[in-house]
């Protein structure tokens, strides 16, 4: 019922009570006047007063005509004389004769009639002798007083008719009053009537509405597959849907009127819900109630504990509030959410075990095969027949093959596991692809194929990416290519687009092949995925090669497709973005020099046997000295008791691991705590680099160790090394400088790069007194020229001013500068 | 012998008859001026077949009385005599009418069942004095009208004969 409906029906009452009180004061009002009519009328003030007035006339004859009368006996006169006298006597002091009396003719008429009796009643009590005497005399009296009687009869009849009418006149304005009262009463319960009948109309149109209501709500509750529970205030049950019968194997009849927490609530809960309801009763906080779907857990009627999610409504009415609840058994849900969870934590341990599994072998095939190659590396060297030479390159080339084939499957493994990493590096594309075609130009001219590559677009030669990965995918795709044509022609293009947002190469290789059906190419970029079978064991291939050029594809945001037709020649497309990146020589892995490096006393820290021995041999035939250590804890111990040029640190060792040993080496104070150490590693990934360099290495040799890679690596360490672990000069390029210019043009450029460092110190030795700017611009200038001849320390060094400059880091670039003289003579000694 | 049964039966009713007539109660014959004369079905007699009353004799029934205003009168009186009740009782009355007669020959019809305890009284004093014929006397059936409206009707009213001398039983 809404506040203006309940308020309207409030005025109707209170109008409906003001009309009853209404109508009971005029009940009692005619009541009151009723009575009081009643009264007057019942409690008659009069005898039948004109009778006996009129009566006095007769008694008056009576007594005359005996008085008249000769033979009449004097008693009898007197008896009737006493009589008459009586009525005077009573109309005189009657209270029925009241009215009369006021009426002054009747006053005087009454007084002669007293008077008469006065005169008479001496004759009347005289004695009958007297009486007799007077007899006449009373006849006259009799005679002369007779009108008078009559006019007093005749005039008490006037007063009374006149009292009549007036009498008359009362009864009907009391009648007429007694009327209207009685109309307006009739009116008012008229009116109290039809008033009554409209609520009663009313209420039983309301009633019905109600009905109708109650039924919907019913119907609705005993269908709704959700189980309604309703409670009032207290808590109590009042409604138990069929549903909620069913879920909670329950009675309807058992439950009605019980505590709700006692028959849903498993006991473990019920002080919380005891407290909850405790609070809401209290006014306070609702944590359940009006908040959406809440999942709690509930009783069934035989114990059982189940989830159920519910919502909880509540609602005032006019029995105080009210709580509807829907609740549904998820308990299947719950068990299938449980099985999908288990399922999945199932799927996913075994996927983990599988990639740590694969992870493991190859890790563990990799090093034995690293010894056999390493073998074949220094058994090449020694002196071979014809024959021997031959089955030599064939083992090797066996044994890369199958060290591919691991690399394979460890890239895999990693994408896979979400650990392969990318590089980002500057790349020059030109000649990645020609080494590509070059490598690839005696096996295609082996098939009589043609193979050329060429740019479509500008050519973007310097590009930030990672060249062994871009390698590895191109490789694959002409390696491919050239494999399966025959007498064709393969091609490479590189397609460059350069747009708004962003840089991009498409690269194209396109063959004259046998093509590719519609079918596998759909499948074509899958694991283990190979083209006819007999045609395979005519070109070979695990079937995986595509699956790994598409991962490191994507590994480097890019995408690969193919179009391709049968017996017409197949075209892969690969779609990197890019960004451009400046030419950066440095970088550039310079080739070995085989130069007189000098005899280097070398420390091997290697548990390994094989891998210590090819090493060593290694080492030994570009002759220098060797001493091995078999784990950490000897290589620390030796380290600090001999002064070695260069230290090799195997990472994964008993004992104690390269790490620790590198970090105690250089934390200690021993005699080759300065000294270059390189990591001996099979895990080349740059994050683990960058973590080696971190615990103070200076390079990293990745296994299986090579010769080339070896010496490149003993040159460095020829090298003077300072503290910060970064090498001094490049000799190469100072040594490419020197050719190109000549040594005496070298020589005099030399001179005057030395004086521009000097001035350059000087000048900065007031730094405090210098423009920002101009510092920067000079350091700039000088780090230049040191490019040129290869003091990478010193350039780098500059360019940290540079940068400290520019970003007014004023206490850096002092703190820079005072470094600058010392880094100065020992780049200067080196370069000499 | 049936002569004898017959002559035992008749002189049994006999018998029966004058002993009605002898349970009559005897009242002592008036002495003084007989005020009231009450004839017709009664049971007491004292002068041939009625029943006459002096002032003694109204006197030595149980006397009530009671102070009223009248209509007929001026202030409170105090009335003293026979109560209705008592003189019916004397004469028998169970049910019927008095027929009640005053000196002037008038008559009214008073129901035996107006004679109740505290009703109307055959009043012979009025304030302590007898009451003259000139003043409404000998003998008056005052009601008590002050105790109950009932009393103060046009009927009551005129049955409150006043010079009151005869009353006669009717069945």
């Amino acid at each position: 019922m809404s506040a203006t409906t309940h308020e309207r029906a409030k005025t109707s009452r209170t109008v409906a009570v003001l009309a009853g009180f209404v109508a009971l004061a005029a009940i009692a009002l005619l009541t009151y006047n009723v009575s009081r009519e009643i009264r007057l009328l019942g409690s008659a003030s009069s005898d039948n007063v004109q009778w006996a007035l009129s009566q006095t006339e007769v008694e008056f004859l009576e007594f005359s005509t005996r008085a008249s009368a000769p033979e009449s006996d004097l008693n009898d006169i007197r008896r009737k004389f006493d009589v008459f006298y009586s009525r005077i006597n009573t109309v005189g002091r009657a209270s029925v004769f009241e009215d009369l009396r006021t009426n002054e003719t009747f006053n005087q008429q009454l007084a002669q009639i007293v008077r008469f009796l006065e005169d008479s009643v001496e004759i009347i009590d005289a004695d009958d002798a007297y009486f007799l005497t007077q007899l006449p005399k009373l006849q006259v009296m009799s005679a002369e007083i007779r009108p008078v009687i009559r006019r007093l009869a005749n005039s008490g009849l006037e007063q009374f008719a006149i009292t009549a009418d007036n009498q008359r006149l009362a009864v009907a304005r009391t009648m007429t009053q007694l009327a209207v009262v009685l109309a307006s009463l009739i009116g008012a319960l008229a009116f109290f009537v039809y008033y009554l009948n409209r609520m009663n109309l009313r209420t039983t149109e309301r009633e019905r509405e109600q009905k109708l209501t109650a039924d919907r709500m019913n119907t609705v509750i005993g269908t709704s597959l959700d189980g309604v529970i309703v409670s009032n205030e207290e808590g109590r049950i009042i409604e138990f849907s069929p549903a909620a019968e069913a879920i909670f194997g329950h009675n309807f009849e058992d439950v009605i009127g019980k505590e709700i927490g006692e028959v849903i609530v498993p006991d473990h809960l019920r002080d919380a819900h005891d407290a909850g309801m405790e609070r809401m009763r209290n006014g306070g906080q609702k944590r359940v109630v009006g908040k959406g779907r809440v999942t709690l857990e509930a009783k069934r009627a035989n114990g059982e504990h189940f989830p159920v999610e519910l919502t909880i409504q509540s609602a005032v009415t006019a029995e105080g509030e009210m709580f509807v609840a829907f609740l549904r058994d998820i308990s299947k849900r719950v068990a299938d959410q449980e099985e999908l969870v288990a399922a999945r934590d199932k799927a996913l341990a075994g996927e983990k075990l599988k990639t740590d599994f694969l992870a493991t072998m190859s890790h563990e095939i990799r090093t034995p095969l690293n010894g056999l190659l390493g073998n074949m590396d220094l058994l090449r060297d020694t002196k071979l027949n014809t024959a021997q030479s031959r089955y030599m390159r064939n083992m090797e080339t066996s044994g890369r093959l199958l060290m591919s084939h691991i690399s394979d499957v460890l890239d895999i493994t990693r994408y896979d596991a979400g650990k392969l990493s990318t590089r980002s590096e500057p790349v020059n594309v030109s000649a990645l692809l020609q080494d590509i075609i070059d490598s690839q130009s005696s096996m295609a001219a082996a098939n009589e194929t043609t193979l050329d590559w060429g740019w479509e677009g500008l050519p973007l030669n310097w590009i930030k990416s990672d060249h062994d990965r871009l390698q590895h995918i191109l490789m694959n795709l002409i390696g491919n290519a050239v494999k399966f044509t025959k007498r064709g022609k393969v091609s490479l293009t590189a397609h460059s687009q350069q747009a708004d947002d962003g840089n991009s190469i498409t690269f194209e290789i396109s063959d004259t092949g046998p093509g590719i059906s519609a079918e596998l190419a759909d499948r074509i970029f899958d694991d283990f995925v190979t083209g006819n079978t007999a045609y395979d064991r005519d070109v070979g291939g695990t079937g995986l090669g595509l699956s790994i050029a598409k991962r490191f594809v994507s590994a480097l945001n890019g995408k690969i497709w193919l179009e391709s037709r049968e017996g017409e020649g197949s075209k892969f497309f690969v779609e990197l973005p890019v960004t451009l990146a400046d030419p950066d020589t440095e970088t550039n892995q310079p080739d070995v020099v085989a130069e007189a490096l000098g005899r280097l006393n070398v420390l091997l820290v290697e548990d390994n046997e094989i891998n210590r021995v090819v090493a060593r041999e290694m080492l030994e035939l570009d002759g220098h000295w060797v001493t091995e250590a078999v784990d950490g804890q000897q290589g620390v111990h030796l380290a600090n008791e001999i002064n070695y040029d260069l230290i090799l640190m195997d990472i994964s060792m008993p004992v104690m691991d390269g790490r620790t040993a590198t970090r105690t080496i250089r934390a200690g104070q021993g005699q080759s705590a300065k000294s270059k150490i390189i990591a001996l590693t099979a895990n080349a990934m740059p994050d683990e680099q960058e973590n080696f360099i971190s615990v103070g290495m200076d390079g990293v040799l990745t296994k299986p160790l090579t010769k080339a890679a070896l010496r490149q690596v003993l040159q460095l360490g020829h090298q003077q090394v300072p503290s910060d672990g970064l090498i001094v000069i490049n000799t190469k390029h100072a040594s490419e400088t020197k050719d190109a210019l000549g040594e005496d043009a070298f020589r005099k450029l030399m001179t005057r790069f030395g004086t521009e460092v000097d001035d350059l110190i000087d000048w900065l030795e007031t730094a405090e007194r210098h423009d920002r700017a101009d510092i920067a611009n000079r350091a700039h200038k000088v780090a230049g020229s040191a490019a040129v001849f290869g003091a990478v320390a010193l350039r780098e060094h500059l360019k940290r001013i540079e940068a400290a400059a520019k970003s007014g880091q004023d206490s850096d670039v002092l703190d820079l500068i005072d470094g600058l003289p010392q880094l100065w003579r020992t780049s200067k000694s080196a370069m000499v | 012998m049936i002569k004898f049964i017959k002559a035992v039966g008749l002189s049994l009713i006999f018998a029966m008859g004058l002993g009605t007539v002898a349970f009559a109660q005897n009242f002592p014959a008036p002495s003084g001026d007989v005020l009231l004369t009450v004839a017709g079905e009664i049971d007491v007699v004292n002068v041939e077949d009625t029943l006459q009353l002096d002032l003694t004799a109204l006197s030595d029934l149980d006397s009530a009385s009671f102070e009223t205003e009248t209509i007929w009168t001026d202030g409170v009186h105090t009335f003293e005599g026979v109560s209705l009740h008592v003189f019916a009782e004397l004469v028998g009355a169970e049910a019927g009418t008095f027929l009640a007669t005053a000196i002037n020959d008038y008559t009214v019809e008073i129901p035996v069942s107006d004679a109740v305890e505290g009703g109307p009284i055959i009043a012979y004093f009025m304030d302590g004095e007898e009451m003259s014929v000139r003043d409404k006397g000998p003998l008056w059936i005052i009601y008590p009208y002050d105790n109950s409206s009932d009393y103060r009707s046009e009927v009551i009213y005129s049955r409150s004969i006043w010079q009151l001398d005869r009353i006669e039983v009717v069945k």
